[in-house]
């Protein structure tokens, strides 16, 4: 990976739990970077770390009980995790925003949309009331809301699910921010508003040259929209690539697990396939590489039990972390 | 440009949903209506009770002594009353007149430019108001053909003079409920006595919300060591018993207005700082204050701005049981001689009198005072109980 072109590097980032029946390690070790201008998705099962990883890049994790205990976060020159907090609220919603998964909780209910969306532009630019509202108007219309000045005024009850995480990210992008933070924005609703959102995400990424972090458990979704995907497994990543070769020859078992186990529009009349196991408990993981119970490589080697492989470049732009991953090198 | 703003039926806030929901019942109307009719009883006292006349006719001079009367204290109440019509009217202006996007910052311009003038006007009033007694005895003049036609208001008696010859007569065609101890009118004291009343129920709760709000937020948006040892403090406030721990402090203070007030004031926040604290943990889980935090404001605009808006209703409703709560503990400091010095007329002090150092049993002094009490409490009561039901309707169903 070259470091050229990254506007948001995350290096050897750690965040803990710290909880009455022990210490949840919920990201270890996590590395990665994004590109100006591209998606990168970041694709999971629930509780691997996904969206702790986007809310350390917001340092948005409650303390306590969460943590970071270690790692770097460079937006440009600067490590987002020593700012002071003064600095960090001229990042959020500033220089990076985010989205979040539930459009239906996330709107202040008190308020209009417009009044909540100038919020923000007052909070981070000079402008006057009418001009932010003015403002907040064009990106109701940028968002594809229809008569956004009779829209603006409305509050969030009076408005639909995809309506609202429209008008979520109106608010997100109305500072024009650098990167936006996309975690599982439409898994709450339905599939015709999906197809709609991401979309509207990718024609604003075009416009704005924004970078998207997008979190997600929707293989699809990262298949059609991503440039680059990392997938996570208990707390690490498993494996980085671009998303064309990751979905055309998956290095780590898991990918591959995954990948196997989408329907298909040519796979007629027999079980889907499924990874066996759970997903384990971050109060116990197992030792060695986390995945090895479930691992269908049978992994009796003693190595998969008792050292976990590390994230290593088996080729230029791919990373994996599997013992058994071709160049890996044991 | 007269450009006016239709109310859409769709188009409501959360404040228009439960106004609505709150007239719908006839039994809230009645006591705002009563609320109302107190208030401006209160505001206009000097005029409906007092012994100086409208006009007066001395040797051919027109003269008007109730306006020279007037204190610093009645100028005030004159200037709070007015500045909050012209903010209600404003309030009403703006909805037809100003555009719905710029309506919410200028009212809070307005707000502010009020507030600003109440401070400096109240203070221009105390400081420049001349304080004089007039003790010219009007109805005198009028009696011995001195002074010719005198307009008095309804209840023609000054709540501090005294007239030992009528002294603790019951009810009469001159005194309509009596005299008490020193033969002052009793219905131009209870006029009176309702401001005593009145202001210590709203500034008491005043100073009490503001208080547990502020200590509440902090406690419910924290959480952790800071909501321990903050609740801790505050269970240690509750287990005091507050009527002994204000007769304490009273005992110790001179017996002013404002100090009833404010210790009420400071005693009785933990109420509402636990409301606050339950509600901000509710609310800070909650995406929409997540969201706020993403977008990078400042901590104070997340708890007062977004939170608190969302968390206040139990404080509304605590708060009009709290006026009704304040005017019976200041009836009940009056009545045990704890509050307000005479001959400044409270309706606490005056069911006191209702036995007399004879041993008499003066039946109107207990009654009608005690009426008053009853019937503020009770319309207190009733406002808090409806606001809730207005705020929550799940709980009147499962009433």
């Amino acid at each position: 990976m070259s470091d050229n072109g990254d506007i948001l590097k995350v290096n050897n980032l750690s965040v803990s739990f710290f909880t009455e029946d022990g210490t949840a390690k919920a990201v270890q070790d996590v590395s990665f970077a994004i590109k100006k201008g591209k998606t990168f998705a970041l694709v999971g099962e629930s509780g691997c770390g996904k969206s702790v990883t986007a809310l350390s890049i917001m340092r948005l994790i409650p303390t306590p009980p969460g943590e970071i205990v270690n790692g770097e976060i460079f937006f440009g020159p600067r490590d987002l995790l020593t700012l002071n907090k003064k600095r960090m609220r001229g990042i959020r919603g500033n220089k990076i925003a985010m989205v979040f998964q539930e459009p239906m909780t996330s709107l202040n209910p008190v308020y209009t949309i417009g009044d909540q969306i100038i919020e923000a532009i007052k909070l981070h630019q000079t402008k006057s009331t009418e001009q932010a509202w003015a403002d907040a108007v064009e990106m109701l219309r940028r968002v594809g809301i229809p008569d956004p000045q009779q829209r603006v005024s409305e509050y969030p009850h009076q408005m639909s699910g995809g309506m609202r995480q429209r008008v979520m990210i109106a608010m997100a992008i109305s500072c024009e921010p650098s990167v936006l933070i996309a975690d599982e924005p439409t898994t709450a609703l339905d599939v015709t508003i999906q197809a709609q959102i991401l979309d509207l995400l990718d024609q604003l990424q075009e416009q704005n040259q924004m970078s998207i972090l997008l979190i997600t458990h929707d293989l699809g979704i990262v298949a059609e929209r991503a440039d680059d995907v990392a997938v996570m497994y208990a707390s690490r990543l498993a494996e980085i690539a671009d998303a064309k070769s990751l979905f055309d020859d998956p290095l780590h078992p898991y990918t591959q697990g995954l990948l196997k186990s989408l329907p298909r529009l040519d796979f007629e009349g027999k079980r889907l396939h499924t990874v066996p196991g759970n997903v384990p408990d971050p109060l116990h993981f197992p030792t060695g590489c986390k995945f090895h119970p479930r691992c269908p490589l049978g992994c009796d080697d003693r190595r998969c039990q008792t050292d976990e492989p590390e994230l290593r470049e088996v080729r230029p732009g791919r990373c994996v972390a599997c013992w058994y991953a071709p160049g890996y090198g044991r | 440009m007269a450009k006016t703003y239709e109310k859409k039926d769709w188009g409501v806030s959360y404040g228009e949903m439960v106004t609505r929901e709150f007239m719908k019942n006839k039994l809230n109307v009645a006591c705002l209506v009563f609320i109302v009719i107190m208030f401006t009883v209160a505001v206009l006292a000097p005029f409906i009770a007092n012994d100086k006349p409208f006009i007066i006719r001395i040797d051919g001079k027109m003269h008007y002594p109730i306006f020279k009367d007037l204190t610093p204290n009645d100028y005030s109440v004159f200037f709070v009353a007015a500045l909050g019509l012209v903010q209600l009217a404003l309030i009403r202006r703006n909805k037809k007149v100003i555009e719905p996007s710029i309506r919410g910052s200028v009212l809070l311009k307005q707000i502010k430019i009020n507030a600003l003038i109440l401070l400096t006007g109240l203070i221009l009033i105390q400081v420049f108001t001349p304080r004089r007694l007039d003790a010219t005895d009007y109805k005198a003049m009028v009696t011995s053909g001195k002074a010719t036609a005198a307009v008095f208001p309804p209840v023609p008696y000054g709540y501090a003079r005294t007239d030992l010859k009528v002294r603790e007569q019951p009810p009469s065609k001159q005194h309509w409920l009596g005299t008490d101890d020193v033969g002052s009118d009793v219905l131009c004291r209870l006029i009176h006595g309702s401001r005593i009343s009145l202001s210590v129920g709203f500034v008491a709760v005043g100073i009490s919300s503001i208080i547990g709000v502020f200590i509440g937020a902090i406690l419910g948006y924290f959480g952790g060591k800071v909501d321990f040892i903050g609740m801790r403090v505050v269970e240690i406030m509750m287990a005091i018993p507050t009527f002994f721990l204000i007769i304490t402090i009273v005992a110790f203070f001179p017996r002013s207005l404002l100090n009833i007030m404010v210790i009420i004031g400071i005693t009785s926040w933990t109420g509402n700082a636990r409301f606050i604290r339950a509600e901000f943990f509710k609310l800070r889980k909650q995406d929409f204050v997540q969201a706020a935090v993403s977008l990078g404001l400042p901590l104070r605009n997340i708890l007062f701005k977004h939170m608190l808006p969302n968390g206040i209703a139990p404080v509304l409703v605590s708060a009009t049981f709290g006026i009704a709560g304040a005017i019976f503990i200041e009836a009940a400091l009056s009545f045990l001689g704890f509050g307000v010095a005479p001959p400044t007329p409270s309706w606490g002090q005056m069911l006191s009198l209702g036995v007399s150092t004879t041993g008499r049993f003066l039946w109107w002094l207990s009654i009608f005072p005690g009426l008053a009490i009853f019937f503020t409490v009770l319309t207190y009561n009733l406002v808090g109980e409806g606001l809730r039901d207005a705020i929550d309707p799940r709980l009147r169903k499962a009433a």
